[in-house]
């Protein structure tokens, strides 16, 4: 899995000084209205009591990972997943269900709650920039930080890199880089001081969240043949069975006449 | 002040507006044609030119992305060494303050009751002959004196401080003596210089007092603290707060405040009294190390340790580690967490620590400056005399404060006062004392005694609110100034697109008022560009070449710096100073007792956030966007204690005056204070984003000045804290 | 005819009429608010709270109760129990007009509803919604198919009723296909959300689950609106038919009681039961109130024989088994941004449905309502007795 080719990002919030350039810089790069933002801070803020001490908090946009539940559960495919990495969604596919901000186990899609039809109400989130990485530049979150809390390059030179920062310093981190087989991998991978849940980060297993409801639509035409079938056959069965039964029936009740008869 | 474009779109509004009034005046594009020219912009005018950012004095170089005559992105200039490539959210949000709508786009001229607010629209001829003519009145009546002029950190102050000495005035304030006087004033007593540079290169540990860099962030120091920390580099953070500072560095002490100089003294007194200092060095390079060490003997850890309230064993244990990391080693003079009039002492013993752990060289290193580096200046004629004191006390009662830095404080004072003199009038470019100094309620009521108050600004700034005239600058997107030097290059500061409405630069601004105050001969350059070709004149450069690289490669010793050099008396880094002690002060640190909160009262912190410099960019709708509100942190267990809960209304009050604020209980904060982020709580309603958000320190803290270094300390103010 | 009806429909509007008729102006003016200013203008959904009261209570509950139609379908003509005959129409009623409310409130919910037949040209095969989407729209049709003898019958076309009586049985077969897939997709929508919903209802044999509980409303749907039909519209009640599906009600919740402690054993998730506070009361109402109260209830034949006792377990299975749908939609999705602290306009993971956003589900329930009244009132729905309606 960590052989996957393709770009993504390596966020260390051992680094994050929380100043939140990434996110102006999102906002502008990408012309987010102002009540509106791709990229936020998540984690729970302060963690213990005076005097003693931590700050667990991330920078959090789209996850862009390698097998999107969000493009699973869309029913008009308005997303999709670059060979390079960005996992992108089409306005103009969209019918506004709202599915894929239920299917995202890390709640990244949202929805413009204040448009009416005539603006049009739209999914959005990151793009991981691809106006920027198509000329060679990092995306905007990335290129302004001025820690390098966030970096970005091929995923295994990351995952690499990530691992390698860990042997560096095994007592500053935890010894796990999120992301790397969370949710079958994803394009935004993350070092921590504190547990990834502090950070707000949901816990996930090695298999993407859309696993079980893609193997129920796999055998859903087949079954419904079969069911067909199954009910045909039940009903031409019945069908025949009362057919014999009210030819019983009639028999019986003819031979009852004739014995009346005679 | 009519604000028709909603708050949401502006971002996409605001370029049709720009457009539109371009296309009305039929004014061909000189921004884009130039910058067409140099091969900057394509023929779409889209493309990217090298400037300056002035969010922060930092002064970061950026690329503004261009597109069609609209600036749509900055970016980080690699080439630049204060930015490296990456912007801070201030930077990144800096065409927000362009396209703020609430930029003033031309003269205004009061018409209503100061402060009502009520101004009309003039031309420039008009606005600037209002301004002459007021200035010549007050010239002629009360003399020169008269006119304070008062203008922060900025590339064109050059001029500016021409304008007034043109004009003849020695009342000039800056806002420095409310930010590191106590600093500069110690480091030039110690090294002869403001500022030593400093390099994190090859640090091993660091001792941060009250330097809170991840959060003031300064750009390229905050990424060489940062990569100083990845590198295991350790870091001992002196800090009321728990602040995001604090947060990453490998050790916190939640110091008192006020006692940071006896936890530097107990440092001294370990590293001396186990003779762990570098004695070459202080043999070699310094002077009067017997008499520190003579002074350190009583400060002993465990007689600190009662002070700052950090335990003996911590403070002889990091005196041992500060000792064995030398040179590697720095301790970062402190800034304003907690500022008392003893910040002067504990500055001193900071600037000392550092001398006789010999970090000069690695550490720190001779301060490159500012200084005109080979660049060439118009021609102009000798000053006239000025006989006034200044009103501000320098140097009749502050000898050691330099008069380009002033006490600013104290001009207030002597407005308020008529000692010495009464000044009648105050010019203001790009500053706000309404939100900056202390004590607002006395500052409102030292503007009620000017006869004739003029701004300059770019949007309507609380100060701006009270004036009678505000003339508006165009924004640093949109405008030359003067050349900036850093180490070996002149970077320059061009416009990225025109200036929207009828926005000019400083340098034009003086140039013509100079005229106007017959003063013509000061200013001889016909406008910006002639100007910077005067500066770059002797370097045999073309400002086209300049313009298209972004610098001017200056000559000379490139490379390594001089010889070590101290501009002190003695040439060397003085330890002990003659010169304080000749004023009657101490020549060497010592502790000075501050005073403390009564019971019931708490030290009122006032400090930085990421997304905000001091009061001049809360208007800025991308900032606003991403701040947190601005609420007073009390330590949670004291508000509970008090039957306070998170967002309780609350009132804060010391003798100067009351705010009130919403609460946040926190466990980053010590309990016997309460911090609120500083630059809220506008005056103007000029300032629709930043108007009616938080509240303003200004309106608590009390005016308290350090006799040696002219400092305002801003911590020394004690409150009391009730729920409404 | 037709005149007739408008004429008398505005001369003579009953209390209960007037009632339903204000609810749907008020939802229609909602509704109209919604399209211009958007969804958030009248609701209380987020990006925390994408999906709230209009999923849960007109998706879920809405084709859940619509269940009816399919079973008495299948029971009629695939099982040719004959006798059930006069419960099939009002039941195929009671899934028509529930599929048709349950699209209009999709029209509100949807943030494009001009887009809805996009489902049909951007097919993305893996998605359950589109699978949803397709089997509701293509059930509606064969609803439609199902009923039209009884419009045709209506307005005296008896040709046209004897045209597709002849070849309903296919439509049959495919509307019990159609409803089988799409009651248990309803669960499989869910699927997705392994880390979101509560693990003492997320497990892969929700569709299954799904499907069970819905014939277990269906047959109470079935049960309740015979009753209220004959209260209302003063008929007789088929006491010896309900008789029959109550007496089937045990032995479905009884299965779906037996599936669902054995999957939550399998999956290690008892230690879940008792401990998990809000979601283990919820969790234990569903099971008592839908599951283990008509397993003890229907198992006697005195409370079969009633009609009151029929209506009365019917209502109690509902309740149960609605909440069911809630809890696995609403209660007990957990999402996931509790923590995040900045900005506050992306958080409030707190979610009570709006007033304005209820008011639109009870305009389109009261639609739904009406319908149905002027359907029995006009159309022979109810075939074996004519309609004595006297009041509507």
């Amino acid at each position: 899995m960590t052989d996957i080719q393709h770009k993504a990002f390596l966020f260390d919030a051992t680094r994050c000084i929380d100043c939140r350039a990434c996110m102006v810089a999102c906002s502008v790069e990408n012309k987010i209205d102002m009540d509106k933002t791709r990229i936020w801070v998540a984690g729970v803020g302060l963690i213990g009591q005076y005097p003693e001490l931590k700050r667990a908090s991330m920078v959090y946009h789209c996850m862009h990972c390698n097998e999107p539940d969000c493009l699973s559960a869309c029913p008009v495919g308005a997303y999709s997943k670059r060979n390079d990495g960005p996992v992108l969604y089409n306005k103009d596919k969209c019918i506004g269900c709202r599915y894929c901000m239920n299917a995202c186990p890390f709640g990244v899609p949202h929805f413009d709650w204040d448009k009416g039809l005539i603006d049009g109400a739209f999914i959005d989130k990151c793009t991981m920039c691809p106006q920027r990485i198509d000329k060679g530049l990092e995306p905007a979150c990335v290129a302004t930080c001025p820690t390098d809390a966030l970096v970005f390059g091929e995923r295994a030179d990351l995952v690499k890199e990530a691992h390698a920062r860990i042997q560096a310093h095994p007592e500053r981190y935890v010894d796990h880089v999120y992301g790397e087989f969370e949710n079958g991998g994803t394009s935004y991978l993350i070092l921590s001081h504190v547990p990834f849940a502090e950070l707000g980060l949901p816990n996930l297993g090695e298999r993407p969240v859309k696993d079980v409801s893609e193997k129920v639509m796999e055998i859903t035409i087949p079954f419904a043949l079969g069911w067909g079938t199954v009910l045909t056959g039940t009903a031409v069965a019945v069908h025949l069975l009362n057919q014999k039964k009210a030819a019983k029936a009639k028999k019986v009740e003819e031979e009852q006449t004739e014995e009346a008869v005679k | 002040m009519p604000n028709t474009l909603s708050r949401r779109d502006f971002l996409k509004v605001g370029g049709a507006a720009v457009g539109a009034l371009a296309l009305s005046e039929f004014i061909p594009p000189r921004v884009a044609e130039a910058a067409r020219v140099s091969g900057l912009l394509d023929s779409t005018s889209s493309g990217y030119i090298p400037t300056m950012c002035e969010m922060c004095v930092w002064r970061c170089g950026v690329l503004a992305k261009v597109e069609d005559g609209r600036v749509v992105k900055l970016e980080g200039n690699p080439g630049h060494p204060h930015s490296n490539g990456n912007l801070c959210p201030r930077g990144q949000s800096g065409l927000m303050n362009t396209y703020d709508p609430d930029r003033v786009l031309t003269p205004l001229i009061r018409v209503g009751k100061r402060g009502e607010g009520k101004f009309r629209k003039a031309s420039w001829e008009e606005a600037l002959d209002v301004v002459a003519k007021n200035m010549l009145k007050i010239k002629d009546k009360y003399g020169a004196e008269a006119m304070i002029f008062s203008s922060t950190h900025n590339l064109s102050q050059v001029q500016f401080e021409n304008l007034l000495n043109a004009f003849g005035s020695p009342n000039y304030g800056t806002q420095r003596s409310l930010c590191f006087n106590a600093m500069i004033v110690s480091n030039l007593m110690t090294y002869g210089m403001e500022e030593p540079d400093r390099s994190y290169e090859n640090l091993k540990y660091i001792i941060l007092t009250g330097r809170n860099l991840m959060e003031a962030i300064s750009t390229s120091e905050t990424s060489a603290l940062s990569k100083a920390i990845d590198r295991g580099a350790k870091v001992v953070s002196l800090d009321p707060r728990f602040t995001k500072t604090a947060a990453k560095s490998t050790e916190w002490l939640a110091i008192r405040p006020g006692t940071d100089s006896a936890f530097h003294l107990a440092l001294l007194n370990v590293i001396i009294s186990e003779g762990l200092y570098n004695a070459g060095f202080v043999a070699n390079s310094t002077t009067g190390f017997d008499k520190v060490a003579a002074s350190v003997v009583s400060y002993t850890p465990e007689w600190a340790a009662a002070i700052t309230e950090i335990p003996a064993e911590t403070i002889r244990r990091i005196a041992r580690e500060f000792a064995a990391a030398a040179p590697y080693a720095l301790a970062h003079n402190g800034w304003r967490t907690s500022n008392f009039v003893n910040s002067f002492q504990t500055e001193r013993a900071i600037g000392v620590l550092n001398a006789i752990v010999g970090n000069w060289g690695t550490a720190m290193s001779a301060a490159s400056g500012e200084e005109s580096g080979g660049l060439g200046a118009p021609p102009q004629p000798a000053y006239p005399r000025i006989s006034a004191q200044r009103l501000d006390g320098v140097p009749w009662k502050y000898p050691f404060v330099p008069l380009k830095i002033g006490v600013f404080q104290e001009l207030r004072e002597a407005a308020l006062s008529g000692d010495p003199y009464q000044p009648h009038g105050w010019f203001i470019a790009r500053q706000n004392p309404a939100m900056s100094l202390p004590d607002r309620g006395r500052t409102l009521q030292a503007f009620g005694k000017m006869d004739f108050i003029v701004t300059i600004d770019i949007i309507m700034n609380d100060t701006s609110w009270f004036s009678d005239v505000v003339l508006p600058e165009a924004s640093y997107l949109e405008r030359y100034d003067p050349l900036n030097i850093v180490g070996d290059k002149a970077y320059l500061r061009q416009p990225v697109i025109e200036a929207q409405g009828e926005g000019k630069s400083a340098l034009w601004i003086y140039k013509e008022l100079g005229a106007r105050l017959g003063l013509a001969d000061f200013f001889q350059y016909t406008d910006e560009e002639d100007y910077l070709k005067q500066q770059l004149a002797p370097l045999g450069v073309s400002l086209d070449e300049v313009r298209q690289k972004g610098y001017a490669q200056l000559p000379g010793e490139s490379g390594e710096s001089p010889e070590l050099n101290w501009n002190t008396p003695s040439g060397k880094i003085e330890l002990f100073s003659s010169s304080l002690d000749r004023a009657g002060f101490s020549g060497v640190p010592q502790w000075e007792e501050p005073p403390a909160p009564k019971p019931g009262q708490f030290y009122f912190l006032t400090g930085k956030v990421a997304q905000s410099t001091q009061f001049g960019t809360q208007n800025n709708q991308l900032l606003h966007k991403y701040s947190d509100e601005p609420r007073l942190w009390m330590n949670t267990a004291i508000a509970k204690g008090l039957g306070l809960a998170d967002n309780d209304l609350v009132e804060v009050a010391s003798t100067a005056g009351k705010i009130h604020i919403k609460l946040e209980a926190t466990q980053a904060i010590r309990p016997d204070c309460v911090y609120l982020t500083p630059g809220y709580g506008h005056l103007s309603k000029g300032l629709t984003t930043a108007y009616g958000w938080g509240a303003s320190d200004s309106d608590v803290h009390v005016t308290y000045t350090d006799p040696i270094s002219g400092s305002q300390a801003l911590s020394q103010t004690f409150v009391t804290v009730k729920k409404i | 005819m037709k005149m007739q009806i408008a004429i008398n429909r505005r001369l003579q509007v009953s209390p209960l009429v007037a009632v339903l008729l204000t609810l749907m102006g008020i939802a229609f003016v909602v509704a109209m608010v919604r399209y211009i200013y958007g969804i958030g203008a009248i609701s209380n959904l987020s990006n925390s709270y994408p999906w709230g009261f209009w999923i849960s209570f007109d998706l879920f509950t809405g084709v859940a109760i619509s269940s009816g139609g399919f079973l008495m379908a299948a029971t009629v003509y695939i099982f040719e129990l004959k006798q059930f005959k006069p419960l099939l129409r009002p039941s195929i009623l009671t899934a028509f007009l529930g599929y048709i409310m349950v699209v209009i409130a999709l029209l509100v919910d949807l943030g494009h509803p001009e887009r809805i037949w996009y489902m049909m040209i951007h097919m993305n095969p893996t998605s359950v919604l589109l699978e949803i989407g397709i089997c509701v729209m293509t059930y509606l049709t064969v609803l439609a198919i199902e009923f039209a003898p009884v419009v045709f019958e209506g307005i005296k076309w008896q040709k046209f009723a004897h045209f597709i009586h002849r070849f309903i049985m296919p439509f049959v077969i495919l509307g019990v296909v159609l409803s089988t897939l799409h009651q248990s997709s309803l669960g499989s929508l869910l699927l997705i959300q392994p880390a979101k919903l509560y693990p003492l209802w997320w497990t892969p044999i929700l569709p299954i689950l799904f499907f069970v509980s819905a014939v277990s409303i269906g047959l109470s749907m079935i049960i309740l609106e015979s009753s209220l039909s004959a209260r209302y519209f003063h008929r007789g009640l088929e006491t010896h038919l309900l008789e029959k599906l109550a007496g089937v009600i045990p032995i479905v919740v009884g299965t779906y009681l037996i599936i669902r402690f054995a999957q939550l054993g399998l999956a290690g998730d008892y230690k879940y039961l008792f401990s998990s506070g809000l979601m283990s009361v919820l969790f234990w109402t569903e099971i008592l109130v839908g599951s283990v109260f008509p397993l003890v209830y229907f198992s006697f034949r005195k409370n079969r024989q009633s009609a009151n006792g029929l209506l009365f377990g019917a209502i109690v299975v509902l309740l149960g088994m609605i909440l069911n749908r809630f809890d696995v939609s609403w209660f007990a999705v957990r999402h996931p941004d509790p923590l995040t602290y900045l900005p506050t306009f992306m958080s409030g993971a707190h979610y009570v449905p709006s007033l304005p956003e209820v008011a639109v589900s009870l305009g389109i329930f009261s639609a739904g309502i009406l319908a149905f009244g002027l359907a029995a009132k006009y159309l022979p729905v109810f075939e074996e007795e004519e309609p004595h309606a006297e009041k509507l």
